[in-house]
């Protein structure tokens, strides 16, 4: 076999919305900031949504690395396809909503981590991970939280 | 709103019916709403119907196939997709219709064929330059239910909330339940029972979250003044509502994945916005309904829209039930049908078992269920990415 056959194919759940893409290390967010009106948005996007601005001068900016748990749940059973995991390999896996000091909640599953080891108000840091190997056998690369 | 009445109701009953394809069971509630109203399907001018996710090209033009199968009038035909708040959503349209004076009779009707289990995740045929967060939820193993356990935890943290208030839910809706025949589940649920559920999402237990279903409802409108050639006890719709979210709402809505809530502005808005237009449009307030269908997609939704739409204080709703206040019987009856809970969610068809539990409260027919001296209802039927319905009835 060849080294280029045995390379791990990958893909980003998508484009410009953390950084870095490499995974395995801790990351940040990129979300839309407006200028005029001060509000975040993610996924990022090419306008500021709030009613109340009429500038709406947006730019990408990565979000601060860590956050505090506001909410939190687990995923006890797998979670259905797209997903892809093995019903028997599925251990419960917390999933939090944090707070970002910038004022903007962020949703996504803890890494390494328990139902039990979650709480509200615990800091939790963005790392990229590869989340499973997807159907057609690419690692997909997105965001998760750690305990700090 | 004062001069519409609802002269025929029909329900298709809720359950899996592999055998029957949604046009049938369409048409079998349409039949069923014409007997009742003593027409036939040429006295229909206008036709709303729910449009389905499920269903494929076909689902997304629902009515015009269910035009086709009753025999094609020439009639103005919609169809409309507000997510799980169809149904209510197309009785409001034809409400509507029907005021401003368009047409005399109108048929409100949905149907619908869900998946088992969790709902499937339905990919977008063209993707955004940016993956939507619809998209990417499901890639990342978040599924509908989630997002309520999120909610549920936190409002469980703040007001003291607990495991056995949440099975309690499931223990009220499946007693009513219990007693109707027009509901798929009838059994009675015991709190242990429940507790011993596997759990779905932490703090979400099986029981504690509504099944999916196959199920289809017809409603006939008519002219206020109208309807007394066609039934001895028309009930009127005084109050209808539709929402959509406020800007800085705080919930953490189906499917988002980031979002920034702002002070002051309530959870699940497009409830409070929905519940107040319908209130307003009926001259009423909270004070004035003898019973409420909620939307139990889950035992958090249960408290939280009795809260949201102006029933109870935010944080207070589960020591109502505590109390027995939201039984037959008690002050504030919740769900006499026995809810989503009892039925499962037929998406687009929900809104309508929910009037047709009304519309039989209301005119004295529920045995029973019966929740006695039934003057007023009201519904609120919620749909993800932020769609309500809330309709108020009267006798």
């Amino acid at each position: 076999m060849t080294e280029a056959q045995t390379e791990q194919k990958r893909v980003l759940l998508g484009e410009g919305l953390f950084t870095p893409t490499e995974p395995g290390v801790d990351g940040q967010i990129i979300a839309t900031h407006c200028k005029s009106c001060g509000d975040y948005f993610f996924p990022r996007s090419f306008t500021c949504h709030n009613p109340e601005c009429d500038e709406k001068d947006v730019e990408d900016v990565a979000l601060s690395p860590t956050g505090i748990v506001d909410t939190y749940s687990d995923m006890s059973y797998p979670p259905p396809p797209p997903y892809v995991v093995k019903k028997e390999d599925w251990v419960p896996t917390p999933v939090v909503s944090v707070k970002m000091p910038e004022g903007i909640h962020i949703i996504g599953m803890m890494d390494e981590c328990k139902p039990e080891e979650v709480s509200i108000g615990m800091e939790v840091q963005t790392v990229i991970r590869v989340l499973y190997t997807n159907k057609s056998g690419e690692e997909l690369v997105g965001w998760k939280f750690r305990k700090v | 709103m004062d001069d519409i009445a609802i002269i025929g109701v029909g329900l298709h009953p809720w359950g899996k019916f592999p055998e029957k394809f949604w046009t049938n069971m369409a048409s079998d509630a349409i039949y069923m709403a014409l007997k009742d109203a003593g027409i036939t399907w040429k006295d229909i001018q206008i036709v709303v119907s729910g449009s389905q996710n499920w269903g494929g090209r076909k689902g997304i033009y629902a009515g015009s196939y269910i035009d086709e199968v009753m025999g094609y009038t020439g009639v103005p035909t919609m169809n409309i997709n507000n997510a799980c708040a169809t149904g209510g959503t197309c009785i409001a349209v034809a409400a509507a219709m029907v005021a401003s004076g368009q047409a005399d009779i109108v048929l409100a009707v949905a149907a619908d064929k869900s998946a088992k289990g969790f709902f499937p995740f339905l990919p977008p045929y063209h993707e955004e330059p940016v993956p939507a967060d619809d998209t990417m939820r499901w890639l990342m193993g978040l599924p509908n239910p989630v997002y309520w356990a999120l909610e549920c935890r936190k409002k469980m943290e703040k007001y003291g909330i607990t495991d056995d208030h949440l099975a309690m839910v499931k223990v009220a809706t499946s007693k009513h339940g219990a007693i109707n025949p027009a509901a798929r589940y009838k059994k009675e649920f015991t709190r242990e029972e429940v507790l011993a559920s596997p759990m779905v999402c932490n703090p979400l237990r099986l029981f504690e979250i509504c099944a999916t279903s196959d199920g289809a409802g017809a409603v006939i409108l008519c002219n206020a003044k109208k309807a007394k050639q066609f039934t001895s006890k028309p009930v009127h719709i005084v109050g209808s509502g539709l929402g959509s979210p406020l800007y800085g709402d705080p919930t953490t809505r189906i499917p988002v994945l980031g979002f920034e809530p702002k002070e002051g502005m309530p959870i699940i808005s497009e409830s409070w916005v929905a519940a107040r237009s319908a209130f307003k449009d009926a001259g009423m307030g909270p004070e004035d309904i003898d019973f409420v269908e909620v939307p139990d997609n889950s035992s958090w939704h249960y408290f939280q829209y009795l809260e949201t739409m102006g029933f109870f204080e935010e944080g207070t709703a589960h020591l109502a039930l505590e109390r027995g206040e939201t039984m037959i019987g008690g002050k504030l009856p919740v769900c006499p049908s026995g809810g989503f809970s009892s039925f499962g969610e037929a998406t687009m068809a929900q809104g309508f078992a929910q009037v047709y539990e009304m519309v039989l409260q209301l005119r004295g027919e529920c045995g029973q269920r019966q929740v006695q001296g039934a003057k007023v209802g009201m519904s609120e039927v919620y749909g993800m990415a932020g769609n309500n319905a809330a309709l108020i009835l009267k006798n």
